[in-house]
């Protein structure tokens, strides 16, 4: 009696369930999961500010995805944590986000630190980690991992800019001021082998450590030693103090600044003033091309109570490097790691796409993003209150490749990384 | 010799740098000797006073206007956490330090929220900025008035602790609570007193220090840090203790930052562990009964 009216109620709701079953809708509700990004930027420490800059951008593109209907019809979920800036935070949510919250993708990394202890987690799981903002050459070079995907111009892209016009304006004797960490080394590295294959001398190099609020001593070393030019490698809050304080003591005007790359969180701000020498980025509100003015715009309508009030290149990063991401998965049809990283290598993306002036692309060897490099300093006729930077040049991105990268970077087999489809 | 005029330049700079460090200090020192309690808001605090300045100027108070009221109005602050910290007088110090704490967070919540997370300046008046010559060298002269501020505040702490009868109740008040408040002295009214006082002086260390370190919401952790380190190297309680302990950090970052860069921040926590190591009470710490 029991069995048979067991089998009647699994016989109504079969009749029930089945031609619910093919409507899109409840499909969808059954079985279409969210698609979750882990979000692992900074919000604390050295590069809180930048850590917000760039989160902002990836929630601008998940937004506009999930306004289409998400993707392979999921709803994207963004998930946050705070990396604090600190390696062992970056690798404990990491391995959270993965293991307890089934993030499908990392995304976001200002401090190479960082960069480099999140992407050893997530290759040991097989997840695609997009770095998003951290610069160090080493990121594509002997850390890189068949996982990690690199957006931002490296130490050695900048100072190919850089380094060659500046010692033909400014002299042969260089200081270069590190940032003590991987960044700051690797940056200063470069720098210092680009000098002297061009003739040049590093007569010094100050090591400041991270955090680093009184620059008095620095400056006061400087001017013992009197060099032509000063490579600044210091990224974050140190470097907004430094500028305050060269500054104050009008040393911006005695001496040729080179910053190897001025993220906009760490200017904006600070006053015109406090935009100095000559300095590497990827992006400015105001170059002159297709749908950059579309572009300010929307983040104004979107984001009108944030401090910045126009985007600047690591909203840029976050922004564009979360809708690839997006753009590869719904192109591959599938959250399928493997299928994803072998869409991703060697992607050509358009100069238009991206609002620069030169075609990118992945490099397969390295996973880094070339693009186009420019050179800017401060400008002296701005045409608004934020225009504070003015684009001397555009470097198309052969011409800045880090050659070092592709010897050093070993990426892991297909085989030997983790397959799995979120 | 020539490494001898080298280095009188750094040695300067040191002090000058010290001073600054004395000044953060000197409030946290006044609430631990006091109150014992080791106040971890003391950094928001600071932060905090750097703010209600800039937001003073925005409103176009006069910048010497501002400059004196931004302290008043963070003591108020201090004044409310210090009703709040009452329930743990008495109590295991574990109490205060997580109140403590707390508050921290929640102030600098409160700067976030209410000012952003961004970067913020104070800049001070045209006279009291730009650079001038120090034995060839440049040197930025607010960093001058900013030292001539730090000496100022200190004298003026000492000869109100030393020459007032208020300052000989709330150095008995540090020595035996008990007893001052057997001898009729309202010590509910003293130590909201003392904590006003320590609050106002961490707001005015922030407004002195705003225009040389920049202005973000995270800038107390920046100052709570050595404001620690000071205390524990003077001997907790201690006064010129404290200032002889910021000037030696002072010149210990100063001369590392200029010939060991690399260590400059970890000095100052070399310098603490080589000290306690051979004299755990600080420089001018008093015995303890287990030590006698």
């Amino acid at each position: 009696m029991k069995r048979r009216k067991l089998l009647q109620m699994l016989a109504a709701g079969a009749a029930f369930y089945g031609p619910w079953k093919v409507h899109h809708a409840w499909a969808q509700a059954g079985q279409k999961k969210p698609l979750v990004i882990g979000l692992t930027m900074d919000a604390s420490g050295q590069y809180g500010a930048s850590g917000m800059d760039e989160r902002l951008g990836a929630m601008l593109a998940i937004r506009e995805f999930n306004e289409k209907g998400g993707v392979l019809g999921r709803r994207i979920e963004a998930l946050h944590m705070d990396t604090e800036t600190t390696p062992a935070t970056g690798s404990r949510v990491a391995e959270r986000m993965i293991t307890r919250n089934d993030a499908a993708f990392l995304i976001g990394a200002v401090h190479s630190g960082v960069a480099n202890a999140i992407s050893q987690v997530a290759q040991k799981y097989g997840t695609v980690f997009f770095n998003t903002n951290s610069s160090s050459p080493t990121e594509s070079g002997r850390d890189c991992h068949r996982v990690k995907f690199v957006w931002d111009g490296n130490g050695t892209n900048f100072n190919h800019a850089i380094v060659k016009n500046a010692m033909r304006v400014s002299g042969k004797n260089w200081l270069l001021l590190t940032n003590d960490y991987v960044w700051g080394h690797n940056t200063s590295k470069s720098t210092r082998a680009l000098v002297e294959a061009n003739g040049g001398k590093v007569v010094e190099e100050l090591m400041v450590p991270q955090n680093t609020r009184d620059f008095s001593s620095f400056l006061l070393k400087i001017q013992q030693i009197k060099p032509n030019v000063i490579a600044t490698a210091v990224g974050g809050d140190d470097i907004k103090a430094l500028r305050q304080q060269v500054v104050q003591t009008k040393l911006d005007r005695a001496y040729a600044w080179i910053n190897n790359q001025q993220d906009w969180p760490d200017v904006y701000g600070l006053g015109p003033d406090a935009v100095f020498g000559v300095f590497g980025t990827t992006w400015y509100y105001r170059l002159d091309l297709p749908g950059v003015k579309e572009f300010v715009a929307k983040y104004q309508k979107t984001f009108p109570g944030v401090q910045i009030k126009v985007p600047g290149n690591v909203f840029l990063n976050g922004y564009l490097a979360t809708r690839e991401l997006l753009r590869v998965v719904e192109e591959a049809g599938t959250t399928n790691n493997l299928a994803v990283i072998k869409k991703l290598e060697g992607r050509k993306m358009s100069a238009r796409e991206r609002m620069q002036h030169h075609d990118a692309w992945i490099d397969p060897a390295t996973h880094q993003v070339q693009q186009t490099i420019y050179m800017a300093s401060y400008n002296a006729k701005p045409a608004e209150a934020d225009d504070i930077f003015k684009i001397l040049a555009n470097v198309p991105p052969q011409e800045v490749v880090d050659q070092d990268a592709p010897k050093a970077c070993k990426l892991e087999t297909y085989e030997s990384t983790p397959s799995y489809e979120a | 010799m020539d490494f001898l005029a080298n280095l009188l330049p750094h040695l300067l700079n040191g002090i000058s740098l010290g001073l600054l460090f004395a000044l953060i200090a000197l409030g946290f020192m006044l609430i631990v000797g006091v109150m014992e309690v080791i106040n971890l808001a003391h950094g928001s605090l600071f932060a905090l006073g750097a703010y209600v300045a800039i937001a003073l100027l925005g409103l176009k108070f006069p910048f010497y206007a501002a400059i004196l009221l931004a302290p008043l109005l963070v003591a108020l602050v201090g004044m409310i956490l210090e009703v709040c910290l009452r329930r743990t007088y008495g109590k295991d110090a574990l109490y205060g330090l997580l109140l403590t704490f707390g508050a921290a967070l929640v102030i600098e919540e409160i700067i976030r929220v209410v000012w952003g997370s961004g970067e913020k300046q104070l800049l001070p008046p045209p006279e009291l900025s730009g650079a001038m010559l120090v034995g060839g060298l440049i040197y930025a002269k607010y960093r001058l008035y900013a030292s001539l501020a730090a000496i100022a505040l200190i004298v003026l702490l000492w000869l109100f602790l030393e020459k007032t009868p208020y300052g000989a109740m709330i150095k008995a008040g540090a020595h035996d609570s008990e007893m001052v408040r057997a001898l009729g002295i309202n010590l509910t009214r003293l130590r909201l007193f003392v904590f006003a006082l320590g609050t106002a002086l961490a707001a005015i260390a922030g407004i002195v220090l705003a225009p040389i370190w920049g202005v973000r919401p995270h800038m107390g952790v920046d100052a709570v840090v050595p404001a620690f380190l000071i205390i524990v190297l003077g001997g907790v309680g201690s006064f010129w203790g404290a200032v002889l302990a910021g000037i030696l950090v002072g010149i210990v970052v100063g001369i590392t930052g200029a010939y060991a860069s690399e260590w400059s921040l970890l000095s100052m926590y070399l310098l603490l562990i080589a000290l306690v190591t051979f004299r755990a009470r600080g420089l001018f710490g008093k015995k303890t009964v287990l030590e006698a």
